[in-house]
């Protein structure tokens, strides 16, 4: 069963007098429970505005978005949810602990398990000789760190991850990537976008590529790189993607 | 409610660890403690150009603060976007903006205790201990600060940061200006000009109704009655500046 659904999704943003630029159209995704699900595409490509549309931040022009069944706004939903924007932004007066602990109390997490969790997850992402230091003084990759064990706090059941590794080296990566497994196996579902290919490949289960706000392909790697007849990845998401500019191009000058 | 006094005393708590509300603050007291320069008056006179400043100083000072820690509150998270992480959790949009207003209000409560502790300091080291009229012209300055941050606060879910600081200064400056806009209204003859003055009278609060400071100054005094009707006044203002900020936080996208 999906836990993470959207049908028809579509959003527009209008741009001045008339202008209309196409954010994401028409897109059905299904999330199944306990899998990790990767959003791929080139930047502008409408992955931040599906996870956006899902999480309530933007609302859709058209169709419907659903986690768990539940429409966005549904805040007993939230309380199972996770989520880590892009380049994240987080209050800078704060230091790391106090950051945890004000989200924590947003979930209402009562001070033992608030306590407990605070200390696991530093010691997770490895900050926990910054205690001290608030989060201005962060490099990219801490601040990077943070926020995935800000998105951790509630244990959620499901985790959206936008570009969850912009920032972090590649000892970071790593240790994400093997983070994601490792709570992929506790049966937690995993939602990212990414435009790091390898990454991808990597960790997850079904991916979904999507490009100028369309979502052209979805599937397990193997089952796409046999659709397409691509060798791997790269080469699937080259071939999609230039596939379908192709077919756009045809399609304008055929209306010219 | 517990949520809501969370993201207030987050937001409390911002404004400490900034430092520009603690310059306007420290502005403040300089300026209320430099009204006892003009010693070389007679006491009485000295004693009203205390009163005077200091009056000036925390109306003033407490409008920067509260504009300043307004502006911060929802349209600064949303430039910053910090508050992708607050929506993102299991939080009503209008749970946000009613904490933000106690955040703000805090705000403005302290730092208007801190200036008038050190004003009523000095009006006992002067020998002359604050009457009730004096408390009169706090409380009514205390109820325009309110005001003003809420007012800043609604243009917050709707405007950028650049635009709110703009236009809270304007509606500050106009709404202290109402008495001249009434004279505008009878005297213009221009049609146009005379609807746009009928409108902004209409529209902006008339901060001038908490200003009461001139009378108290000069010995007179203000009725309890008035006071109650400028805080009721004041209130309705407030509640119709949250109202707007709930309806446009609500369907904002950010």
């Amino acid at each position: 069963m999906a836990i993470i659904e959207t049908k028809q999704l579509t959003k527009h943003y209008i741009l001045g007098k008339k202008k209309i630029v196409v954010g994401l159209e028409k897109v059905d995704l299904e999330v199944e429970q306990g899998e990790i699900f990767g959003i791929l595409g080139p930047n502008g490509s409408g992955k931040t505005t599906c996870l956006k549309l899902l999480l309530g931040i933007l609302f859709p022009t058209s169709g419907e978005a659903r986690i768990m069944g539940k429409f966005p706004d549904d805040i007993e939903m939230k309380q199972h949810v996770g989520f880590l924007p892009e380049n994240p932004y987080y209050y800078d007066y704060l230091t790391g602990p106090e950051l945890l602990q004000f989200y924590a109390s947003l979930f209402s997490l009562d001070a033992g398990t608030t306590k407990k969790r605070i200390e696991q997850l530093l010691e997770l992402v490895e900050l926990k000789d910054a205690k001290r230091l608030t989060l201005r003084h962060y490099s990219k990759g801490m601040l990077e760190r943070i926020g995935l064990a800000a998105s951790l706090i509630n244990d959620p059941e499901i985790l959206i991850l936008d570009e969850p590794t912009t920032g972090l080296d590649p000892i970071g990566c790593r240790d994400t990537r093997n983070l994601l497994l490792k709570l992929k196996q506790q049966g937690k579902t995993i939602l990212l976008s990414s435009h790091f290919l390898s990454e991808v490949e990597r960790v997850c289960d079904r991916i979904a590529i999507f490009h100028r706000g369309y979502l052209l392909a979805t599937g397990t790697l193997d089952g796409l790189n046999r659709q397409y007849q691509a060798e791997n990845l790269e080469d699937l998401f080259v071939k999609t993607i230039c596939t379908f500019d192709n077919q756009a191009s045809v399609k304008t000058g055929e209306t010219t | 409610m517990k949520k809501m006094w969370l993201i207030g005393l987050n937001t409390f708590k911002e404004s400490i660890r900034k430092k520009t509300l603690y310059i306007i603050l420290i502005f403040a007291l300089i300026v209320i403690g430099a009204s006892k320069l003009f010693s070389f008056l007679t006491a009485e006179e000295e004693l009203k150009m205390i009163k005077d400043v200091s009056f000036s100083a925390i109306e003033f000072f407490g409008a920067l603060i509260a504009i300043f820690g307004a502006l911060y509150a929802i349209s600064g998270e949303i430039e910053r976007r910090t508050i992708y992480t607050l929506v993102t959790k299991p939080i009503r949009r209008s749970d946000i903006v009613i904490g933000k207003f106690f955040g703000v209000s805090m705000i403005i409560f302290v730092n208007f205790i801190l200036a008038t502790i050190f004003f009523l300091g000095l009006l006992i080291f002067k020998k002359s201990p604050p009457d009730v009229e004096v408390l009169k012209t706090l409380l009514l300055i205390f109820f325009e600060l309110i005001l003003i941050g809420s007012i800043t606060l609604a243009l917050g879910t709707f405007t950028s940061d650049a635009f709110n600081i703009i236009c809270s200064f304007f509606l500050y400056i106009v709404g202290h200006l109402t008495s001249y806009g009434k004279e505008l209204i009878e005297r213009a003859e221009n049609i146009i000009v005379k609807g746009l003055a009928d409108m902004l009278y209409t529209l902006v609060p008339n901060y001038e109704n908490f200003n009461i400071r001139d009378k108290i100054v000069v010995g007179l005094n203000v009725s309890w009655g008035y006071v109650g009707y400028t805080i009721l006044y004041g209130i309705l203002y407030m509640c119709i500046a949250l109202f707007i900020a709930l309806y446009f936080f609500e369907k904002r996208e950010i």
